[in-house]
C-alpha cells in the first residue's frame, strides 16, 4: 500500500499518466475527452465527494438470474453481452444455490501486492475503490498467475481472448450490476448486490470464503442434507 | 447464399454418432429468416433430412438440439428447443427446457446440433467453444440425471460446464422420457430422452465463451430492454414471482374450473389445501431459482422435512406437475407428490405423461379394465395411494416386470393393447398425453390440445392466432412467460421480436412478416406430420369424455361438445389456409414457400 502512495504522492511517470488520461477519454464522449486530455491534472477544487464504495453480495438472496453478468460485460465491452466477460460471475452449485462471485475490494488489495511487474499493472482507485487494470502491456498476461492465487476468495479469472485477468473497477462508481440486480429484484424478491459508501469493512466479511466453499455453506444452511449422501 | 448477418454463427455441429466423424453444416441466410430458429428449423431440417416414415427410435431418426437467434443476447429467458420424430406420437416432436443450456451452447459459437446415427457404446459429447469431442460414457450410463450432472463437472474439471442428460428412462426407451438440464429443468414432451437413449448418447455438456454477433447491438439491447420491462412490470406474474406457477393449482380449483381431478373426470379437488402453492410456501420452499435474465424467477427449490422422505430437495410444484401427481391421483400428501415429481426429474421423466398415465391405470382399476395383480405386478395404483404411485414409477424407469413395460408405452398404446372399452379414458391426443387444464373449464385448453402440431400439450396456444404466437415465441425459443401469452401478446409481440430481429440479423420484419412466418411454421409442421402418420381432421380432436358435463366444481355443467370440436376445427383450418379436411392446399404451400411439401401431401 505504500507504494501506491508514494506513487500517488509522487505523481505517475509521464507515460503512464498520458496512459491513464487516454483511458478516462475513451470511456467519455468526445467532447468531454478533449477537455479532460488538455486538464494536467484533476482539479482538486471539484466539488464532488470522493465515491469510496464497496461491493457486497448478500448471497442467500441471490436467484443466478445473471443479469448482473449480462449488464457488466455490457457495460466493459460496449453494449456486447459475453458473461465470459463479465467481471462478476455467477456459478450454481448442484443445481440448488447460487454463489456471486465478486470482487471484494479489499484494502490491503492482494492482488496489487502480488503482482511482479513494475511499474505494477493493476492500481486501486482511491477516488472509487475501483481495482483497476491499467498497463496491458506490462501484464505478463497468461505467464503469470500471480494475482489469480493472491486473490483471498479466488474470484479472478481470465479473459478467454487476450489471457489477462478481469478487474471489478466498480463502472467507475455506479455498479451496473447492482442496478441489474435491484430491478430483477424489484417487487417479490430481495436484491443480492448492494453497494454503499465504505465503512466498517463490511465488505471483507467474506473475503476469506471461495465459491466452493460458500456453497458448502449455503446448501447446509438451507437445505440441511442428512448423512445419506449427497442427493438426501 | 449468404450467411446470416447477425443473430446466427450460421453453423451447425452434425455429429454422426455411428462412426464418431463430427463435421460442420452451414446455416444459410434465407434459412434462419424463414425458420427462424428451434421449432421451425428443427420442422425444416428433418422435414428435408429425415426419410419419410423412420421409425422414430431406429438410428436414422435425427435428434436436433437447437438455440434461436435470441439466444445468448440480451433478450431475457432464453430456451433450448430439441426436435426430433417423436416415438410417443410418431408425429413431429418438439420440446423447449428452460434453464442455461441454450445460451452456453450459443456461446459456444454453434446454432444447434444435428445428431444422427447410434453410438456402439455410450457417449457424451464435450463442447468448449470450437474443441468438440465425443467422449465415452461408460461410467455414466444408468446413473441419475443429478449425479450424471455431477459427474460429468468432476470427470471435466470445470464447475461452469452446463449439460443436457438422460436419466435411465430415457436409456431404457420409455416412450415419455426427458432430457434434463440443471438437474430440475426437464426438456420433457414427446420422448426426447428415448430417442436420446436410442442413440446411446448420454449427455451433452457445454461451456461456452464467445458473443453472439450481432449487426446493431446499441438498437438490439434497446429493443430486448423493452421485452424485458415488458415482462418484468406484467402485473400478471406478481403472483409467479412469488409463488411459482403453483399459484395456479388453487386458482385453477376454486376459480378457473381446470384443475385436473382424477383423470380429467371432474375438476374439483377438496383437498386442494394439502397440495397447493400455499402448503408449499409454508412447509417446503427454501429458495427461488431464476432462468438467465428472467425478470420472473418462477422455480421454488424446497426440502421436505420431518416425513418419509426427510431431506428430499426437489423443485416444485409447478402447475402441471403439481396437479397431475396430486389431484389428478387424489393424492393429497404434499410428500408423496413432490417426491414423485423429483422422482420424475432424476429419472428424466415427464411429469405430465407420467401423472397422465398413473391416473390412467388407476382408473382402469377402478372400472375392473386392468387387474392389479395380473397386469400391474401387486402395484395397487389406487386413487390416493402415493406409494402405489412411486413403486409404479420406478417401475416405468428401469421398465421393471409387466408393469413397467406396459405403463412405460404412454397411454394411447396402453388402451389399444387392452381394448374394448379401455381408450375411451385415456387421456391423450395423437398420442401425447394432455397437460394439466381442464379443457372443459377453459375452452381456449381444448384448441391447444386438439390442434397442436405435437399432440395434446398445453403450450400450443389457445386460439388459431394464439398457436401461431407461440410457435414464433418457440421459434426464437424465448420464454412464453417473457414472449408472449395471450392476454399480452398485443404489448410484447410481435413488434419487440421484429424489432429485435431487425435490429441483431438486418432483416426487415414487420408484424406481417411475423404472422406470415408463423404460418409457415404451423404448416410445415403439419405437412411433417400428414407425411408421416397422416393426420387430419379426424386426429385434431378431444377424447369422448369432455363431450359429458363437468360433475362439479365452479364451471359445473359445462361441457366440450361436438359443435365446440368443429367450430375450433374450421376456425384453425380457415385461418392457416388449409382444406376441409385439414390439409394444406397446395395454393398455401405455394404461398408460403413451401413449395416442396406439395407432393408429399396435396393429393392428386
Amino acid at each position: 500500500m505504500s507504494n501506491e502512495k508514494e506513487e500517488q504522492k509522487d505523481g505517475l511517470s509521464r507515460r503512464l499518466f498520458l496512459k491513464r488520461s487516454v483511458q478516462v477519454a475513451a470511456a467519455l464522449p468526445i467532447a468531454g475527452a478533449v477537455a479532460e486530455a488538455a486538464t494536467p491534472a484533476p482539479a482538486p477544487s471539484a466539488p464532488t465527494k470522493p465515491k469510496m464504495k464497496y461491493l457486497f453480495a448478500e448471497r442467500a438472496a441471490c436467484t443466478g438470474c445473471r443479469a448482473c453478468e449480462y449488464a457488466c460485460s455490457q457495460f466493459h465491452e460496449k453494449g456486447v453481452t459475453r458473461p465470459a466477460l463479465s467481471r462478476i460471475h455467477i456459478r450454481r452449485y448442484k443445481g440448488i444455490v447460487d454463489v456471486p462471485n465478486i470482487c471484494w475490494h479489499c484494502e490491503d488489495a492482494p492482488c496489487i501486492k502480488s503482482c511482479p511487474t513494475t511499474p505494477k499493472a493493476i492500481r486501486k482507485v482511491k477516488e472509487t475503490n475501483a481495482i483497476e487494470f491499467i498497463d496491458n502491456k506490462t501484464c505478463l498476461g497468461a505467464k503469470c498467475n500471480k494475482c489469480i492465487e493472491a486473490c483471498p476468495p479466488k474470484y479472478l479469472r481470465r479473459n478467454p481472448d487476450t489471457g489477462w485477468p478481469l478487474f471489478c473497477d466498480l463502472c467507475g462508481g455506479d455498479p451496473e450490476c447492482v442496478k441489474a440486480c435491484n430491478k430483477m429484484a424489484e417487487g417479490e424478491l430481495a436484491p443480492t448486490l448492494i453497494t454503499k459508501q465504505s465503512g466498517g469493512g463490511v465488505n471483507l466479511t467474506y473475503r476469506e470464503v471461495t465459491a466452493d466453499e460458500a456453497a458448502e455453506s449455503l446448501i447446509q444452511n438451507f437445505y440441511f442434507p442428512n448423512n445419506e449422501g449427497d442427493r438426501r | 447464399m449468404a450467411a446470416p448477418k447477425g443473430c446466427y454463427f450460421g453453423k451447425l455441429l452434425d455429429v454422426d454418432l455411428s462412426s464418431g466423424k463430427i463435421t460442420t453444416k452451414t446455416l444459410e441466410e434465407k434459412i434462419c429468416h424463414d425458420y427462424l430458429g428451434g421449432i421451425g428449423l428443427g420442422a425444416y431440417l428433418l422435414y428435408k433430412e429425415l426419410p419419410a416414415k423412420t421409425d422414430p427410435l431406429s438410428p436414422q431418426n435425427m435428434l436436433c438440439v437447437l438455440t434461436g437467434p435470441l439466444n445468448g443476447t440480451a433478450c431475457p429467458a432464453c430456451r433450448l428447443n430439441v426436435s426430433f420424430k417423436s416415438p410417443l406420437t410418431g408425429i413431429y416432436g418438439h420440446t423447449q427446457v428452460g434453464g442455461p443450456m441454450g445460451n452456453e451452447l450459443k456461446w459456444s459459437g454453434w446454432d444447434g446440433i444435428i445428431f444422427r446415427g447410434k453410438a456402439p457404446k455410450p457417449v457424451y459429447l464435450h463442447i468448449y467453444d470450437d474443441k468438440v469431442e465425443l467422449r465415452d460414457a461408460g461410467k455414466l450410463w444408468g446413473k441419475d440425471t443429478y449425479t450424471t450432472d455431477e459427474m460429468l463437472k468432476e470427470e471435466l474439471q470445470d464447475l461452469d460446464i452446463k449439460t443436457l442428460v438422460i436419466g435411465p428412462a430415457g436409456e431404457n426407451g420409455v416412450l415419455f422420457s426427458a432430457m434434463i438440464v440443471d438437474r430440475f429443468r426437464a426438456a420433457a414432451r414427446s420422448g426426447g430422452g428415448a430417442v436420446m437413449g436410442s442413440k446411446n448418447l448420454k449427455a451433452i455438456a457445454v461451456h461456452g465463451t464467445k458473443a453472439v454477433p450481432l449487426l446493431n447491438i446499441d438498437a438490439f439491447n434497446n429493443a430486448a430492454k423493452q421485452a424485458a420491462e415488458a415482462a418484468r412490470t406484467q402485473e400478471a406474474w406478481d403472483g409467479i414471482k412469488r409463488m411459482g406457477t403453483a399459484v395456479l393449482i388453487e386458482n385453477a380449483n376454486y376459480n378457473s374450473g381446470t384443475l385436473v381431478t382424477k383423470n380429467y373426470q371432474t375438476s374439483w379437488f377438496p383437498d386442494v389445501g394439502r397440495i397447493g402453492a400455499e402448503e408449499a410456501y409454508r412447509t417446503f420452499w427454501k429458495r427461488n431459482v431464476s432462468c438467465p435474465n428472467c425478470p420472473v424467477h418462477c422455480m421454488k427449490v424446497g426440502v421436505l422435512r420431518n416425513t418419509g422422505f426427510d431431506g428430499l430437495i426437489a423443485e416444485g410444484p409447478e402447475y402441471e406437475t403439481g396437479t397431475l401427481f396430486g389431484s389428478n391421483l387424489a393424492v393429497s400428501d404434499f410428500d408423496f407428490m413432490m417426491k414423485a415429481v423429483e422422482y420424475c426429474d432424476a429419472m428424466g421423466m415427464d411429469t405430465i405423461s407420467a401423472g397422465v398415465v398413473c391416473g390412467y391405470a388407476m382408473e382402469l382399476v377402478e372400472r375392473g379394465l386392468l387387474n392389479v395383480e395380473k397386469d400391474l405386478d401387486g402395484i395397487e395404483l389406487r386413487w390416493g395411494n402415493g406409494e402405489a404411485v412411486l413403486k409404479a414409477l420406478e417401475a416405468i424407469a428401469f421398465r421393471k416386470g409387466k408393469a413397467g413395460a406396459f405403463l412405460g408405452m404412454g397411454t394411447k398404446r396402453m388402451g389399444e393393447k387392452l381394448g374394448g372399452d379401455a381408450p375411451k379414458y385415456a387421456m391423450q391426443v395423437k398420442g401425447q398425453e394432455m397437460a394439466a387444464h381442464e379443457p372443459r373449464g377453459f375452452k381456449g385448453r381444448g384448441v391447444s390440445y386438439a390442434l397442436g402440431p405435437r399432440g395434446g400439450c398445453h403450450h400450443e396456444g389457445n386460439d388459431p392466432q394464439g398457436q401461431a404466437l407461440w410457435t414464433m415465441i418457440g421459434s426464437a425459443v424465448m420464454c412464453t412467460f417473457i414472449g408472449g401469452v395471450p392476454f399480452n401478446k398485443a404489448k410484447i409481440n410481435p413488434q419487440v421480436v421484429c424489432d429485435m430481429l431487425n435490429a441483431g440479423a438486418g432483416w426487415n420484419w414487420t408484424p406481417d412478416v411475423y404472422w406470415t412466418t408463423a404460418k409457415r411454421l404451423i404448416t410445415l409442421q403439419r405437412c411433417f406430420n400428414i407425411r408421416e402418420a397422416g393426420i387430419s381432421r379426424k386426429d385434431d380432436r378431444l377424447p369422448d369424455r369432455f363431450k359429458e358435463p363437468l360433475p362439479e366444481g365452479p364451471k359445473k355443467g359445462q361441457s366440450f361438445s361436438e359443435e365446440d370440436t368443429k367450430k375450433m376445427q374450421d376456425a384453425y383450418y380457415a385461418y392457416y389456409g388449409w382444406d376441409d379436411n385439414g390439409i394444406p392446399t397446395a395454393e398455401t404451400l405455394q404461398k408460403l414457400g413451401l413449395d416442396y411439401a406439395v407432393a408429399d401431401v396435396v393429393k392428386k
